[in-house]
């Protein structure tokens, strides 16, 4: 297993947000990961980028535990992760904000100059390559979650954890952002994908993972898994 | 990479003609504003790096200043060593002195981070106040013999070299990543930035950089009580500064010292004793409502608007 996250406990007060949970990726997957609101998705993003830490349980990446290890840790190790809502540096350009992901990500350039270049190139393959001198705080909406995966790709991932990036997006935006994210999956990324847009989630997906209450209620091919009874009650309730 | 003769010539001429103005003229007021706006260059480019740059709303500057300026002031009239030993010294104190107060300092966050390192500078301003009551005079020696030039081309040294620092900060890969830090904290860690690490290494330099500054001012001071180098007008005078000028750019804390000295000395003149602070007060509202990068961007406002040069990132 690439990912792999056993028995992980993680509790809010008297809410347990996350149980138990074991769940596998392996090297190439694009994994959907869904869920109704409140099922653990973003805690479960939280505990593998090291947001959180477990009560219970261990994380391996790539054979090497890291549980426990801080964030800037975890992305060092190769994984790097978008927020729902996204977090760009507004004062800054968009070359900037995603060349703090390579100067500082996993097998970080250290010079600011070599680091430009390829910055560039990335924005250029997110579809920024035109603004690539704007701050972040001039970007709309689209731009910025563009900008938000730029970053997350610069810290050079094996493993990319996509949190929501099509929520919001119109049908024109999200066939365009669907071939992005196939596009990072086939550049040899192992991608896990929280989405509520059903039809985004099928299209891109090689395995689906389900979760509800912070356990995992289903698990397999995307076409079985949806029509799986125990994950239509979970959306639709009994 | 090519040589910007655009930008090098205006800086080698205001460093030639301020390193002639002691030969120009002796008189004292002229060489005192000199020296002051200089000391000033130097104490709000070391809060520019961990307010500016880094984010941190360091409010207790003045301790740091404070720390450089009295051991400096001690190993210097009282162990009768070098000066330039001396203004060491307090820079590492004042260094030492952050390292053990940066640990536990970072662990608060926002506003508790700001009242925290109020606190701090205000407990040394009193206790120094308290055990060292008595005002700090030179020797009758050293006073027969004062002069300003070499307190004046200290201070430009250190001045010259401040802005250095940074220049050389906002170049680098710690400025990126201090900018990171600064803008948003959970992102920056996202993106690989120890942020912890960070924030401390530019509290150190910060804080090196303000215990230089009080070393000199500790050379320049015939007598002052040790109390009052923890004044927090220390650390209010060079947060003013740096956000009238421009928060978090190079050029910022130059013109906003030049403009903050300037404008002491003329509201000085014609307001009572102390009112200046008030209008400063007033002014640092005014900007950080209506200009919140500073004068910096109303210059390049105002310069876009009579040159109608196409508007482009000021960095």
């Amino acid at each position: 297993m690439f990912l792999e996250v056993s028995s992980v406990t993680k509790s809010f007060g008297g809410l347990v947000a996350v149980s138990d949970l074991d769940l596998g990726v392996n090297e190439g997957e694009i994994v959907g990961l869904i869920g109704p609101n409140g099922s653990g998705k973003t805690t479960l993003f939280n505990l593998i980028s090291g947001v959180l830490k477990p009560e219970k349980g261990q994380i391996k990446f790539g054979g090497r535990d890291i549980t426990g290890l801080k964030p800037h840790r975890v992305c060092q190790h190769g994984i790097a992760r978008t927020f729902q809502l996204t977090k760009p540096f507004m004062q800054m350009t968009a070359l900037q904000n995603v060349m703090v992901g390579r100067l500082y990500g996993s097998n970080p350039i250290l010079s600011i100059r070599k680091s430009k270049e390829e910055c560039e190139s990335i924005l250029g393959f997110m579809g920024l390559g035109g603004k690539s001198l704007a701050r972040a705080t001039t970007l709309g909406v689209v731009d910025r979650k563009r900008l938000e995966i730029a970053r997350a790709l610069a810290t050079k991932p094996k493993l990319l954890l996509l949190d929501e990036v099509m929520s919001g997006l119109t049908p024109t935006e999200m066939e365009e952002a669907l071939k992005l994210v196939k596009a990072i999956g086939d550049s040899g990324v192992t991608l896990i994908v929280v989405e509520h847009v059903m039809k985004a989630i099928l299209d891109i997906s090689s395995r689906l993972i389900v979760l509800n209450y912070g356990e995992k209620i289903a698990e397999g091919k995307p076409q079985e898994v949806v029509n799986d009874k125990k994950v239509i009650e979970a959306y639709l309730g009994d | 990479m090519a040589v910007d003769w655009k930008k090098i010539l205006p800086i080698v001429g205001i460093l030639i003609f301020l390193i002639f103005v002691p030969l120009v003229t002796s008189r004292t007021d002229v060489l005192t504003w000199f020296f002051l706006t200089l000391l000033y260059i130097a104490l709000s480019q070391s809060w520019n790096i961990i307010g500016g740059f880094a984010g941190q709303v360091n409010l207790g500057h003045a301790a740091f200043f404070g720390a450089g300026a009295l051991t400096a002031r001690y190993i210097w009239l009282h162990f009768g060593l070098p000066f330039p030993l001396a203004l060491l010294g307090g820079a590492v104190a004042a260094t030492l002195f952050a390292m053990l107060i940066g640990l536990p300092a970072f662990r608060l966050k926002g506003i508790y981070f700001v009242i925290g390192t109020l606190v701090l500078a205000e407990i040394l301003r009193l206790v120094f106040y308290t055990i060292l009551p008595e005002a700090d005079v030179m020797p009758m020696k050293l006073l027969g013999t004062y002069s300003l030039n070499p307190r004046y081309y200290l201070s430009l040294l250190f001045a010259v070299l401040s802005v250095a620092a940074v220049y050389w900060v906002s170049r680098s890969r710690l400025g990126m990543g201090l900018l990171a830090v600064r803008e948003d904290e959970e992102a920056a860690e996202a993106s690989g930035v120890n942020t912890q690490k960070h924030k401390l290494v530019a509290f150190l330099i910060s804080t090196f950089m303000a215990g230089l500054t009080g070393g000199i001012y500790a050379y320049y001071g015939a007598a002052f009580r040790p109390g009052g180098l923890f004044e927090p007008v220390w650390t209010f005078d060079a947060v003013i500064i740096v956000f009238v000028g421009g928060v978090g750019t190079i050029i910022g804390p130059i013109i906003g010292s030049v403009f903050f000295v300037l404008l002491k000395q003329f509201l000085s003149l014609y307001l009572p004793g102390g009112m200046h602070v008030a209008v400063f007060g007033v002014l640092f509202i005014i900007v950080v409502l209506f200009l919140p990068e500073g004068l910096v961007e109303l210059i390049t406002k105002v310069r876009h608007r009579l040159l109608g040069e196409s508007s482009q990132i000021v960095s």
